[in-house]
């Protein structure tokens, strides 16, 4: 057991505690899984991450370091804001790409670009591993899990990109942030609910902020239903699907946790064949960690 | 904002990442309530307290300091393992209590003594309310829990502050066999306290005495290890003969942790609740 360098930083905010915090120890080796994991379980936060040196294999192939990212009880193959705050972290604490403005993280799925925009970090979103529209038996459940009308919901897909997320569209931000979602109804399921913050019915507008859309991620927790204050994943796939059928501009801004008392806005933009999540992330607590 | 220092602390074990952890501010002057809210719903810990100097009024009574404790949804005005852990943190930061082994806390509740001894660090045990439960409860509660009337040997509503049902049951496996449908506890809106009282319990060199908390009301499935409740179980079960003046519990097993808490009752009859804390992150918070 020694002192490790540790961050616990904000993601998806420039605001302190308005985003969704991430543990990063700095230098994870030599610590077994077992006691990535247990720690993991101990901070009580949705993600912990420990950074390592890159594999042979991977320092060869571009990375510049590589990252394991746990959730209380398991380890994660890839994770949006686990991502980005962990390589804001690295950046943080001195470490410089390989490449100017371009950051390569190696993790369970492989190899992972960061785009690195001033303060801001943005990753690709990963591929879809289910898309289309979901069975209307889903979608009925889920209107009533949310205690909406069935004609509430405008839209809905598939948005699962590893967690199975399913993603429906409301009229409106008003109603988004007015649900009052029923555990008992939905589950087991994972659900992101999105509406526009602009004028209804015209892609691309946007409240005075200059934020398209507001957003919810809801899922099982520990002691009921669950709501997650800023999800990469999700936002990835919400984008993936309102983009791929023109119900979003290639660029916009979504905000998410309102009404957890956060403010995480998410960044998304396409670029050729790739959309890009990001944001910014703020280092709230830096010290060491005696693991 | 700026950088103050900070430390989050492991209660109730030696071993970091073994016992329950507790985030503590250890300069909070000039932090309002909502900084103090927020910061605490973001580190999502069970509890995240704020040191802050002794008021007029607590100093001339003794205090040495004063403590502001938050729970992800609202401030307490006690708890245990983060008057134990704020305690260590603070004795860690180079500070000594006026009086010599026993450090005064001021807090919401009041003025806490917390006695230092052996590398331990214990506190008295706030005054308990306690009576029967309704006889409509436990049967409720008993079949939430899977527990068959046989297996509970007593039953007690405990109020020293956070309210519990104790219960005390027949055998050490019963109490770590339990899988609580924490749904329908939460329904039922009664946090649960569950323990067994070994023969060998006035042997304090091992643990003789196993809990476990079940808070899903508070938003909190299981506790790990949790000082009230073994504060408000010991002057139950001593007061009424059901266990020994001095004990050693072991909590949070069933959640991979390895708690231990030093129960002891004085010549005063006060009881003190006690346990060891190590320090496992440690370095600056920007608030």
């Amino acid at each position: 057991m020694q002192q490790r360098p540790f961050q616990q930083v904000d993601v998806f905010t420039a605001q302190a505690y308005r985003g969704n915090p991430l543990a990063v120890v700095l230098d994870g080796t030599g610590l077994s899984t077992e006691t990535m994991q247990e720690f993991t379980n101990w901070t009580n936060l949705s993600e912990a991450t420990f950074l390592l040196p890159p594999t042979p294999e991977g320092r060869a192939a571009g990375a510049d370091y590589r990252v394991r990212i746990f959730c209380p009880g398991r380890e994660l193959p890839f994770a949006g804001h686990p991502t980005l705050g962990s390589c804001h972290a690295w950046l943080q604490a001195g470490g410089k790409p390989q490449v100017a403005g371009k950051v390569v993280q190696e993790c369970g799925v492989g190899l992972v670009t960061l785009r690195q925009d001033g303060d801001r970090l943005a990753f690709a979103a990963p591929a879809l591993i289910k898309s289309g529209p979901l069975a209307e038996d889903d979608v009925a459940l889920i209107a009533r899990g949310l205690g909406v009308d069935r004609s509430d919901i405008l839209h809905h897909a598939w948005c699962d990109n590893g967690p199975n997320w399913r993603g429906v569209m409301l009229r409106s931000a008003e109603q988004v942030l007015a649900l009052k979602p029923d555990a008992s109804i939905l589950g087991q399921l994972d659900v992101g609910v999105v509406g526009p913050r602009g004028k209804v019915g015209v892609i691309g507008s946007t409240d005075a902020e200059g934020i398209a859309f507001e957003v919810r991620a809801f899922f099982p927790g520990n002691n009921g239903l669950a709501e997650d204050p800023v999800t990469g994943s999700l936002n990835a796939a919400l984008a993936q699907w309102l983009i791929g059928v023109g119900l979003a501009p290639t660029q916009y801004v979504a905000a998410q946790g309102t009404c957890l008392g956060r403010a995480g806005r998410v960044l998304v933009e396409q670029d050729g064949d790739t959309i890009w999540v990001g944001g910014s992330s703020v280092t709230c607590v830096s010290g060491e960690v005696l693991l | 904002m700026h950088q103050r220092p900070f430390k989050q602390i492991d209660v109730f074990s030696d071993r970091p990442g073994f016992g329950n952890p507790v985030a503590v501010v250890l300069d909070a002057e000039g932090l309002s309530d909502s900084d103090m809210r927020r910061f605490a719903a973001w580190t999502n810990l069970s509890e995240t307290t704020f040191l802050l100097p002794a008021t007029e009024a607590g100093r001339a009574a003794g205090a040495d300091y004063r403590l502001r404790i938050f729970s992800p949804n609202g401030e307490l005005p006690f708890a245990g393992h983060p008057t134990l852990g704020t305690c260590h943190a603070w004795l860690q930061a180079g500070n000594t209590p006026r009086q010599q082994g026993m450090v005064i806390q001021e807090c919401a509740l009041g003025l806490v003594r917390i006695a230092q001894a052996d590398g331990t660090l214990a506190f008295a045990a706030p005054p308990l309310k306690r009576s029967a439960p309704s006889p409509a409860l436990v049967p409720l509660i008993a079949s939430a829990l899977g527990l068959r009337p046989p297996q509970i040997l007593g039953a007690q509503l405990l109020d020293n502050g956070p309210v519990w049902l104790g219960l005390l049951l027949d055998s050490a496996d019963t109490v770590l066999g339990l899988r609580p449908d924490h749904a329908r506890l939460k329904d039922l809106g009664q946090d649960v306290g569950v323990i067994h009282v070994g023969p060998t319990a006035s042997d304090t060199a091992q643990p003789g005495v196993v809990v476990r908390a079940f808070a899903a009301p508070m938003g909190n499935p299981e506790d790990p290890v949790t000082g009230t409740l073994n504060a408000s179980l010991a002057e139950w079960l001593i007061a009424d003969g059901l266990a020994p003046r001095s004990y050693l519990v072991a909590q949070g097993e069933c959640l991979g942790r390895a708690g231990r808490v030093h129960i002891r009752q004085d010549d005063d009859h006060q009881i003190w609740v006690g346990g060891r804390a190590v320090t496992c992150i440690e370095g600056t918070v920007l608030l």
